[in-house]
């Protein structure tokens, strides 16, 4: 179980380095027209994960609700509390803001200081968006994944289960939801990346590119 | 000075520079703070190990249960926003005090005071009512700076008046400072919870509402021309009574019970947000259930039955069901109890399906889980902030400067207003929250101010820069949703007496702490 846990955790990891070359990908559609058709789907699809990860929190808020509702109902009229139940409230409320991160950054719902933004032009607002992915969103998600591996690892080699007897016994999962926030957050920030590249190079991403293949009618 | 003062400063200072450009505060925040740890940790200055820490951070943010409560009143705000129970508070309260003159001023101030009670978010609380109110006033009549001051300053209510989220977040922040003075200090901790927040929010929030009241009443007498009052034998039938009774009548219930059953200590904040979401999402479905063509409407009547029920049942006879003697008239009740509860979630189930038959389900669930997130996110980027300020003894230098303050507490207490007064003009109430509270509370309490009504005089103060021209955040908000015609200029003017209505009562609640300090103080007995 073990070997299979670190097996796992390498294999993860090893993606994780296989996958960072990606990382370039906004510059090669800067620099190289022959990419951008390739950034752009790329960038659609991250997009569309992350939509899928903003239902999935979706669903949860509603999941929260009735749970805390649910324990709500149990310990005033009935006089019974189960911890089980308040985990799920709790786990719930994890996954539903650390899922929907991406596509918070997807829809632009992070705040802004917008004193200055409407005085930017188009190439400016679009270098920030660029830079503002490569200095901040990757290097603060690589330090969360780094940060969290040993705890996650942890969790993971011992199937952590609940801290009290009647808890949900899915902490190991629990924990797992830092790096997946960090891994999808990191690519929706690619993926914005990606479309501050296109603007920049002058197609951007809602226009198709002159002459690809997917304007044909 | 030495190499960690100097890189303390420099952050800071990057960190504020940096937030111009305009990306995300939240990542602004983590991405310039481990910029910094970097460098500390090249210079041989930073302890690395504490950047492990930040996993952990993230962790304690995820499983605290009071922090339940901020997604879940969002959740009831978002829904009574879309679903037009919001629009119809403000149409009901504008009809019944139209005919008095200045009484669509009262009106926005006294749903302002409502909404407020159930977003606090100010963005949504002041666009909706820019979009629904302000062209009724001028239709009209009313002087274009009087109802741009009102629609403004009654939009910042959200943030004083409970259950607001950002005093949820704000009573994190004081109780872990407070605890964190408590161990340096020498008195006993004594814990500061949300709803000692809010009751202590209570009082300095309906004198702001009845100072508000009083002004428009003052303006209507001494220049009646700038607020007309409705024209007489209006062509509109007068309102019936069942449309008053469900359109102001019930978001009102819903609302005192919410915070009724907080302050009286029946409920902890998060039960009583999600009683409040529950309750939002049934009450929208009433308010939609004819538009959407369905046969619910008893189904969702029958499960407010079924909770009145309940709580009726709870207190005449014992629905407990661990014990080892049940009755059998308690086991009928028992049984009756399950039935109403049962009733509840199903009229919560129909609610949600007219929701989502009306569409409105998925864009409200969609913008409360964004804002939701964005709030944790500032959390999250703060807290990588704040860990390396620390690690730079940032937290020990700024309480070395408070001491330093001439004028002992009242000194310190000044200057910290002072700065958060200024921030407040870039950062929006969350992040100087996440950001400033940590660091300035803890040796402020030091220094014998009072926590609680800290956080009051904090929470005033921000709401009171959020009015502020040039960069308040409410004018922006109404600037960008204000009909054509309405110049800056005019906002900015409309929204200076009320800034001295703020300053004024910030005054008094710095001169009689005890207006905010009592009710917590009754509160917790």
């Amino acid at each position: 179980m073990e070997g299979l846990v670190a097996g796992l955790g390498t294999g993860l990891t090893g993606l994780g380095y296989m996958l960072s070359p990606l990382l370039l990908v906004p510059f090669a559609a800067l620099a190289l027209p022959a990419a951008r058709p390739l950034a752009r789907e790329a960038s659609r699809a991250i997009d569309a994960a992350s939509g899928f990860a903003l239902g999935s929190a979706m669903v949860l808020a509603v999941v929260m609700l009735v749970a805390q509702l649910a324990v709500v109902i149990a310990r005033y009229a009935f006089g019974v509390a189960f911890t089980w139940m308040n985990d799920i409230v709790i786990y719930a409320f994890a996954a539903m803001f650390l899922l929907a991160a991406a596509g918070a950054l997807r829809d632009d719902a992070h705040v802004r200081v917008d004193i200055l933004r409407a005085r930017f032009g188009p190439r400016t607002l679009a270098a920030i968006e660029m830079a503002g992915a490569y200095l901040f969103i990757f290097p603060v998600c690589v330090l969360i994944l780094w940060a969290a591996a040993p705890m996650v690892s942890g969790a993971w080699s011992r199937l952590e289960g609940a801290r009290e007897s009647d808890g949900l016994p899915l902490l190991f999962l629990f924990k797992s939801l830092i790096p997946v926030f960090a891994a999808l957050l990191m690519a929706q920030g690619l993926s914005e990346a990606i479309k501050a590249a296109l603007a920049l190079s002058g197609h951007p991403a809602g226009t198709p590119d002159p002459g690809g293949p997917r304007d044909l009618p | 000075m030495e190499i960690e003062a100097v890189l303390a400063i420099g952050m800071f200072a990057v960190a504020i520079a940096a937030l111009m450009a305009g990306y995300p505060v939240a990542l602004t925040l983590g991405g310039i703070a481990l910029v910094f740890a970097v460098i500390g940790i090249a210079l041989g200055v930073f302890p690395e190990p504490l950047l492990r820490a930040f996993a952990t951070r993230i962790q304690g943010s995820m499983e605290n249960p009071v922090l339940v409560a901020v997604p879940l009143f969002i959740l009831m705000g978002v829904i009574l926003e879309r679903s037009r129970v919001a629009e119809d508070l403000l149409h009901i309260a504008s009809r019944l005090l139209g005919q008095v003159r200045g009484g669509l001023g009262y009106a926005v101030v006294l749903v302002g005071a409502l909404l407020a009670a159930s977003t606090g978010i100010v963005g949504a609380t002041v666009i909706t009512m820019t979009l629904i109110a302000l062209p009724t006033m001028l239709r009209q009549g009313y002087d274009v700076r009087l109802a741009t001051g009102t629609i403004a300053a009654a939009g910042t209510l959200g943030q004083i008046i409970p259950p607001s989220i950002v005093l949820i977040l704000l009573a994190d922040a004081i109780s872990n400072a407070n605890q964190s003075a408590s161990l340096s200090g020498d008195f006993g901790p004594s814990a500061v919870s949300v709803g000692d927040l809010f009751a202590g929010a209570l009082i300095p929030g309906v004198l702001l509402v009845v100072i508000y009241l009083g002004y428009l009443a003052v303006v209507a007498i001494v220049r009646p021309e700038t607020c007309p009052p409705l024209e007489a034998g209006g062509d509109e039938p007068p309102l019936p009574v069942r449309e008053i009774a469900l359109g102001l009548g019930a978001p009102l219930l819903l609302i005192v019970a919410v915070l009724g059953s907080i302050l009286a200590g029946l409920a902890s904040p998060t039960e009583a947000s999600a009683i409040g979401a529950g309750g939002a999402i049934i009450l929208a479905g009433l308010r939609l259930a004819r538009e959407a063509g369905s046969r619910f409407a008893p189904l969702l009547v029958a499960g407010l039955v079924g909770a009145a029920g309940v709580i009726g049942l709870s207190n005449v006879a014992d629905l407990r069901i661990a014990r080892t003697e049940i009755g059998a008239g308690d086991w009928l009740a028992i049984g009756l109890a399950g039935l109403g509860a049962l009733a509840f979630m199903a009229s919560l189930a129909a609610g949600l399906v007219v929701l989502e038959r009306t569409g409105r389900l998925r864009p409200a669930l969609s913008s409360a889980s964004k804002i939701t997130s964005m709030v944790f996110v500032i959390l999250i980027g703060a807290s990588l902030f704040s860990l390396v300020l620390r690690g730079y003894g940032g937290d020990e230098m700024i309480e070395e400067v408070l001491r330093a303050v001439p004028g002992g507490k009242w000194g310190a207490l000044a200057i910290t207003m002072a700065v958060m007064f200024v921030l407040g003009f870039f950062l929006d109430f969350i992040e100087i929250v996440f950001v400033v509270v940590p660091l300035v509370a803890p040796p402020l309490i030091l220094l014998g101010v009072d926590p609680v009504w800290l956080a009051i005089l904090m929470a005033l103060n921000l709401q009171t820069s959020f009015l502020t021209p040039p960069f308040g955040f409410a004018l922006f908000y109404l600037r960008g949703s204000a009909p054509e015609g309405v110049e800056t200029l005019d906002i900015w003017r409309g929204a200076t007496p009320f800034i001295c209505l703020q300053v004024l009562l910030i005054g008094i609640v710095a001169a009689i702490p005890s207006l905010a300090t009592w009710l917590p103080g009754i509160a917790a007995r």
